[in-house]
C-alpha cells in the first residue's frame, strides 16, 4: 500500500526558560498507510504531541520532512494542510451554533448553504447528534461536545485525521464507548487516523499499529499484539502492560535464569532479558517444559475476574502474577509456587541496568 | 451588636459615597432660586433655563446666557469623544493583539510601558503635551484635543482588550487555521468575536472618559474649543448655581447609560 503519510527524519527542539535546549522530536520516521490507525503512545513529554502539531502545521521541523500523499507540507501554514485535528479540549467556536461549528471548513471554503446543511446533517448523523445542530455548543455535555469537534474535524473530507488525546477529559464508560465509536467512523470512512494518547489499553484497544515514543525517539511501532509479546527493547515492555523482567544468561541453545532454571532458546550467546508477562503464570504445572518460581505472597489484590499476585522470590525479587479467580485463594505470607511453560518465550537483547 | 455596627458601617460607607451625587440629583429638582440648599418645591425650571426653554424665574440668578454656547460644548465634547474612543480602540486593540500574540523581544518592558499613561499625573501630561504641541507649532484645536486625550486612553482600551485576550483560549485559532481558515479569516470570524466584549468595553470606557477630562483637555484645547467639562469650569468660576445641578445630573444619566450600555453587551456575549 502506497504511503500516505510519511515523517522523514524529523527533528525539533525547543529552548526551556532556563535557556537550556528541549529535544521533542530526535529524528523521528514513521509511514502510515491510507486507512490506517496509527496511536503515538508515549508518557508525557515523549514528544508525541509536537509529531501531531508538527503533522498539523503548528509547529515546523528544525529538520527532516512531511509528506502527504506524495507532496511534502513541511514548509505549508496550517490552514493549507489537508488534515483535520481533534483537539484535547475540543477549542469548540462558543459564539457559534454546532452545525455552525461542524460546517466551519466548508463555510471557510465557500461552499454554497445547501451542500453545506447537507454535509453538516450527514456529519451530525455519523456522531449521533443528529437534531442538535440549533444547539448553542455551551448547551452541550462534554461527551457531545467531543461528538461535535470529531463531526467539524471530518467535515471538510480531510486526507487524514489527527486526534490529540480526545478523549482524556470523558469518563470511562463514556471513554470506552467513544473508543468503540471512533475505531467504527474510521473504519466507515477508510480514511487515516493519527491519534494521540498516554493510556495504552486505549492504544491497544483501537491501533492498527502503535508507535511507542519515548525521549523524543520511536521506540518501537508495530501491531498492538505484537508490540505486547514480543516488545524489542525494555523501555516498550516495561511501559505497555504488566511485565517481569528476569536477566537470563544465553549459551548457545539454552538460556538460564538467575536460581538455574533453563528453557531452550534460539537466541545467540550473550545476555538478555526475559519476559514474562504476569497472566502467563498459574497455579498448576503445564505439560512439556515450564519455569517454577516458589516464593512468599507479598499482595494480592482480587479484582473479581482474577487475583493479582506479588510473590516475593529469593532468586528474582518480586514476580506478579495474574491469576483467573475461582479455586484456591492465595493468602499474604503463604508460600506458593507459580508455574509458567517454558515455549515461545521472548527474549529482549536488552540488560536491564 | 457587632453584626449591627457592620451594617451600620457599611450603610454609612454607601451614604458618604453616595449622598453628595444624590443631593446633586435632588437638587437639581429645587425651585428655591435665593438659596438652592434650602428645599422649597419641585420643579423642572432649571432643566428648561439649559435648554433656553421659557421658565418662571425671574431674577438673575442664572448664568446660562444662551444655550447655544452650551449646544456648542456638548457638541464639541461629543466630536472630540466620539474621534477619540474611535481612535485609541482601533490601537488599543492592535497594540493588544501584538503583545498577547506575538514573542518579541522587551514584550513585557511594552507592555508596562502602555500601562503608563493611566497612572501619569493628568497635569504632568497635560503640560507636557502642550508643549509638545508649541514645540512642532501645531496650533491648539479640536485635532490636539484628539491627539492629547488619545494617547492615554489607548492604555485604557489596552488594559480591557488585553485582559480579555489573557482569557481567551488560543487553541480555537488554531482550530481555525486547522479547518483552513487564512489568518485574516480567523481573525475576522474567531478572534474578533471572542474579544469583542473586551473592545467594546474599551471604546465605552474611552469615550465617557474623554467626555469627562477636564485637566488635560484644559491644557491642549484652543480657545475655539470649548468642551462641555470646560463649558462647566468657566460657569463655576461664575459661582455656584442651580442649574449646574441639572447640568451635572444630565451629564451621570448619560454616563449610566453609556456604561448600561456595555455591561449589557458584556453579559450578552459572554454568557
Amino acid at each position: 500500500m502506497p504511503a500516505h503519510l510519511e515523517v522523514v527524519a524529523a527533528r525539533k527542539a525547543f529552548r526551556t526558560p532556563e535557556g537550556g535546549v528541549m529535544t521533542a522530536l530526535d529524528g523521528i520516521s514513521v509511514k502510515l498507510a491510507s486507512a490506517e490507525f496509527v496511536t503515538l503512545l508515549g508518557p508525557s513529554g515523549c514528544g508525541k504531541t509536537t509529531l501531531l502539531r508538527c503533522i498539523s502545521g503548528f509547529e515546523t521541523l528544525d529538520s527532516g520532512d512531511i509528506v502527504i500523499d506524495g507532496s511534502a507540507v513541511t514548509q505549508m501554514p496550517a490552514h493549507r494542510r489537508p488534515v483535520n485535528t481533534v483537539f484535547q479540549r475540543y477549542a469548540l467556536f462558543n459564539h457559534m451554533s454546532v452545525a455552525r461549528n461542524v460546517g466551519y471548513a466548508l463555510e471557510i471554503a465557500g461552499k454554497d448553504k445547501r451542500e453545506i446543511r447537507t454535509r453538516v446533517g450527514e456529519m451530525l448523523d455519523l456522531v449521533g447528534l443528529a437534531g442538535l445542530g440549533k444547539r448553542s455548543v455551551s448547551q452541550l455535555s462534554g461527551g457531545q461536545q467531543q461528538r461535535v469537534a470529531l463531526a467539524r474535524a471530518l467535515a471538510g473530507k480531510p486526507k487524514l485525521l489527527l486526534l490529540d488525546e480526545p478523549l482524556s477529559a470523558l469518563d470511562k464508560n463514556l471513554r470506552q464507548k467513544m473508543q468503540q465509536e471512533l475505531k467504527a467512523i474510521q473504519r466507515e470512512l477508510g480514511i487515516g487516523f493519527v491519534f494521540v494518547t498516554h493510556d495504552q489499553e486505549e492504544a491497544l484497544t483501537m491501533s492498527d499499529r502503535i508507535a511507542v515514543l519515548a525521549h523524543g525517539r520511536i521506540q518501537q511501532i508495530d501491531a498492538p499484539s505484537v508490540l505486547y509479546q514480543r516488545p524489542a527493547n525494555l523501555f516498550t515492555a516495561d511501559f505497555l502492560g504488566e511485565s517481569n523482567l528476569l536477566p537470563v544468561t544465553l549459551g548457545g541453545t539454552t538460556a538460564t535464569l538467575a536460581d538455574g532454571q533453563t528453557f531452550a532458546t534460539p537466541h545467540p550467546a550473550g545476555r538478555a532479558t526475559l519476559l514474562l508477562r504476569p497472566e502467563a503464570l498459574g497455579f498448576a504445572l503445564p505439560d512439556g517444559p515450564a519455569l517454577s518460581f516458589t516464593g512468599r505472597i507479598a499482595e494480592t489484590y482480587y479484582s473479581g475476574k482474577d487475583h493479582q499476585i506479588t510473590l516475593q522470590t529469593p532468586a528474582h525479587g518480586s514476580i506478579r502474577a495474574v491469576i483467573r479467580a475461582g479455586g484456591q485463594s492465595p493468602e499474604i505470607g503463604a508460600d506458593l509456587t507459580l508455574h509458567a511453560p517454558a515455549i515461545g518465550l521472548h527474549l529482549i537483547d536488552e540488560v536491564a541496568g | 451588636m457587632l453584626r449591627r455596627l457592620l451594617s451600620l458601617y457599611g450603610l454609612l460607607f454607601f451614604v458618604f459615597i453616595y449622598a453628595p451625587i444624590l443631593l446633586v440629583v435632588v437638587y437639581s429638582f429645587n425651585a428655591n432660586t435665593m438659596n438652592m440648599m434650602v428645599w422649597s418645591g419641585f420643579t423642572f425650571d432649571w432643566y428648561r433655563q439649559i435648554f433656553g426653554l421659557p421658565t418662571s424665574i425671574t431674577d438673575s440668578t442664572t448664568y446660562v446666557d444662551s444655550s447655544a454656547q452650551l449646544y456648542a460644548a456638548i457638541r464639541t465634547s461629543l466630536t472630540v469623544a466620539f474621534s477619540t474612543s474611535v481612535f485609541a480602540t482601533v490601537f488599543g486593540t492592535a497594540l493588544a493583539l501584538a503583545v498577547a500574540r506575538y514573542r518579541f523581544r522587551l514584550a513585557g518592558f511594552y507592555r508596562t510601558l502602555m500601562m503608563v499613561p493611566m497612572i501619569m499625573p493628568d497635569i504632568v501630561l497635560g503640560i507636557a503635551l502642550l508643549i509638545f504641541f508649541i514645540t512642532i507649532g501645531m496650533n491648539l484645536s479640536i485635532l490636539t484635543i484628539i491627539i492629547g486625550q488619545s494617547t492615554f486612553l489607548i492604555s485604557y482600551v489596552f488594559v480591557t482588550v488585553s485582559a480579555r485576550l489573557a482569557a481567551f483560549d488560543t487553541s480555537v485559532e488554531e482550530a481555525s487555521a486547522d479547518l483552513g481558515a487564512t489568518p485574516m479569516q480567523t481573525f475576522r470570524k474567531v478572534t474578533l468575536p471572542g474579544i469583542a466584549p473586551g473592545i467594546l468595553g474599551g471604546w465605552l470606557l474611552a469615550f465617557i472618559i474623554s467626555m469627562d477630562d477636564l485637566v488635560i483637555t484644559y491644557f491642549v484645547a484652543g480657545t475655539g474649543n470649548t468642551t462641555l467639562p470646560i463649558h462647566i469650569w468657566g460657569m463655576l468660576r461664575r459661582g455656584i448655581k442651580p442649574e449646574i445641578n441639572a447640568i451635572a445630573t444630565l451629564m451621570l444619566l448619560f454616563t449610566v447609560v453609556i456604561a448600561g450600555v456595555g455591561l449589557y453587551f458584556r453579559s450578552r456575549r459572554t454568557k
